[in-house]
């Protein structure tokens, strides 16, 4: 285990006025996720989901206009913060 | 419908109207890359199910790219039982039937597929849909 493992990297990413976090925008985040080693979590209305499982991040019930907290842990936990936090706000 | 060699979503349902609204559902989340296919309801189109079909189905995605199966209740489940009681060995080993909610299990699967996931792994990911809650 590198050291590098252990590091823990907080996103925070508002979701567009009139996208919530419902079934296509949703599939894309998981998918997007779902393309890094890193655990990734979304926290958004005092709840926190696993960012790689889909029934997970719908249970969020994020509306648009949310501001979701991304935070991962793992080996390229850094890339996949910035890159949810840049695909957040572009979902449709 | 040799689409992809990407394994398919097969959802088998009593009602054919529950199971074309689930792939579309899946379709949405999923993404079009994931193929679904449906057996829905009785030959005559009532409430029910016609084992051929999804012998048929089930034969097809082996063919092709395998298949993870969700059912839906009771005779659907003796269908999708007495259609892999026909199929040989090879083409068992490309198809996974999901002991899963029909809903949950459906989107959680299409979604691991379209993450490159095995039908292997997409069945477990639907199954894995009953330790989620909803509230």
């Amino acid at each position: 285990m590198s050291a590098s493992s252990d590091l823990r990297v907080e996103r925070v990413a508002r979701l567009p006025e009139d996208v919530a976090l419902h079934a296509r925008p949703a599939g894309a985040l998981v998918r997007a996720a779902s393309s890094f080693a890193a655990d990734v979590f979304v926290s958004a209305n005092g709840r926190r989901a696993n960012a790689k499982s889909i029934l997970d991040i719908l249970s969020l019930g994020a509306e648009g206009g949310v501001e979701l907290v991304i935070d991962a842990s793992g080996d390229d936990a850094a890339a996949a913060a910035e890159q949810l936090a840049l695909l957040v706000p572009s979902l449709d | 419908m040799r689409e992809s060699d990407r394994p398919s979503v097969v959802i088998v349902s009593h009602s054919a109207e529950i199971a074309a609204g689930l792939a579309e559902l899946v379709g949405q989340v999923a993404g079009p890359e994931v193929p679904v296919v449906t057996a829905g309801g009785a030959v005559d189109g009532s409430l029910g199910t016609d084992g051929g079909k999804v012998l048929a189905l089930l034969r097809a995605a082996a063919a092709d790219g395998g298949a993870v199966v969700l059912v839906d209740l009771g005779s659907s489940v003796l269908s999708v039982r007495a259609a892999v009681a026909e199929l040989g060995e090879d083409e068992l080993e490309r198809i996974s039937v999901a002991d899963a909610p029909l809903v949950e299990g459906a989107v959680a699967a299409g979604v691991a597929l379209s993450t490159g996931c095995s039908h292997v792994e997409a069945a477990r990911a639907a199954e894995e849909a009953r330790n989620v809650g909803k509230l």
